[in-house]
């Protein structure tokens, strides 16, 4: 039991605040910062659970897409804002870090490595948002006989 | 009707909406069916990250043409929630030109804001939570709050001092980032260098580029995708050049 708290609850509830605190720096308000928090922890969750690869990233991108797609739909809102927040503690800044300690040790191989996993990274968070939100607006208008809002 | 009245109308619907921070296909189409629910069959717009053109024909076969550049902005989600919901009711309801104009004039000055001492704390909240993402323990989540805090400070009230290049101001941010926690934990706060600084870069990462790079090229709008890609890729370059300035600096200490 403790380490499931150590290892998802804990870090699932940091993402959830990161996330709400991040929500001041895009003047979200009201509901709309709730909704970006759970985005975040559902997806550091997904991400843990998977693996923590960048298969994992591909998967937990792929559902805060489907997530903020459906939440914009239910509050009749922009889907950018959800997205963004949630996705950001994804989006790998430790790579970009650790990429730099390896070139500035002059450590050529690792820097490479590190280097060319970040962009696989920021790859597959690119790919997985948009696989499902485009597979979620072709399925939209077949789940729901109403037209589709903008 | 007055045409160039729905003209100015029209464009300042899309120059808000792309201040905000909304997709060029929401910026196309909103002034599209605006444009439209005025009664004009055949509008056309074009719109690219800092530009907006709008141009109309009159039913007397007049056209009307008119462009506005967009400069650099950040991303104000309540405003454009504000601007959608404003176009929509538009849309449904056309009112008189004027009436319309006032409202969306008037759309900026009533959008709540947060105070940027509240933005301030968010910048240290912020990284203080990521802090145990990356493994961090207490010490660091502490350490991590005050270089996010410094950022924050950098990126708020440091504009006149760094100016508005926004490459040049994620690089002197992430150095104040890196410098700050190689400060802290050399004075003790903090245990691990690498967990500290990454939490507090996270809150300089691309990741408003990368995401609307990718809406963009989900849309179709590949020059749009490209820019923001790009963007999104010297935004990195940025945050890598501070974070190595700020190693360089630890490693002659």
């Amino acid at each position: 039991m403790p380490d499931l708290w150590y290892i998802y609850i804990l870090p699932c509830l940091c993402s959830f605040t990161a996330c709400v605190g991040l929500t001041l720096v895009f003047n979200i308000h009201g509901v709309g910062r709730l909704i970006c928090g759970v985005g975040g922890a559902l997806g550091w969750l997904i991400y843990l659970l998977a693996g923590s690869s960048i298969l994992a990233a591909f998967l937990a991108s792929a559902a805060i897409g489907l997530y903020a797609e459906a939440m914009a739909r239910l509050r009749r809102c922009p889907v950018t804002g959800y997205l963004l927040v949630a996705l950001l503690p994804l989006v790998p800044g430790g790579g970009i870090y650790f990429a730099m300690s390896y070139c500035v040790a002059g450590d050529i191989q690792r820097f490479l490595d590190t280097l060319l996993h970040t962009f696989g990274m920021a790859a597959a968070l690119a790919v997985g948002a948009m696989m499902t939100s485009s597979l979620f607006r072709a399925a939209y208008p077949y789940l729901h006989r109403t037209k589709p809002g903008a | 009707m007055d045409y160039d009245q729905l003209l100015n109308l029209s464009v300042e619907l899309g120059c808000q909406l792309m201040s905000s921070g909304a997709e060029i296909y929401r910026v196309e189409e909103s002034v599209r069916r605006l444009l439209q629910a005025y009664g004009l069959d055949s509008p056309e717009v074009f719109a690219i990250p800092n530009c907006v053109i709008v141009s109309i024909t009159t039913p007397q076969g007049h056209p009307i043409t008119r462009m506005r550049r967009i400069g650099g902005h950040g991303t104000d989600i309540e405003l454009l929630e504000r601007c959608n919901a404003l176009c929509r009711q538009l849309c449904a309801h056309p009112p008189e030109i004027g009436k319309a104009q006032a409202l969306l004039s008037a759309l900026p000055e009533q959008t709540p804001r947060y105070p940027p001492r509240r933005v301030l704390l968010a910048y240290g909240i912020a990284p203080a939570f990521f802090s145990p993402i990356f493994g961090g323990c207490i010490s660091d989540a502490m350490a991590a709050m005050l270089a996010g805090l410094s950022v924050g400070v950098c990126l708020l009230y440091g504009g006149r001092f760094i100016g508005s290049n926004s490459f040049f101001r994620t690089a002197i941010c992430s150095v104040v980032a890196s410098l700050m926690s190689l400060l802290l934990v050399h004075l003790g706060l903090g245990r691990s260098l690498d967990t500290v600084t990454i939490s507090a870069l996270m809150v300089l990462v691309p990741g408003v580029a990368l995401t609307n790079a990718m809406r963009e090229i989900m849309a179709g709008d590949i020059i749009s995708g490209l820019c923001r890609a790009a963007e999104s890729i010297l935004t990195g370059t940025a945050i890598a050049i501070g974070a190595a300035i700020g190693l360089a600096i630890g490693g002659i200490f």
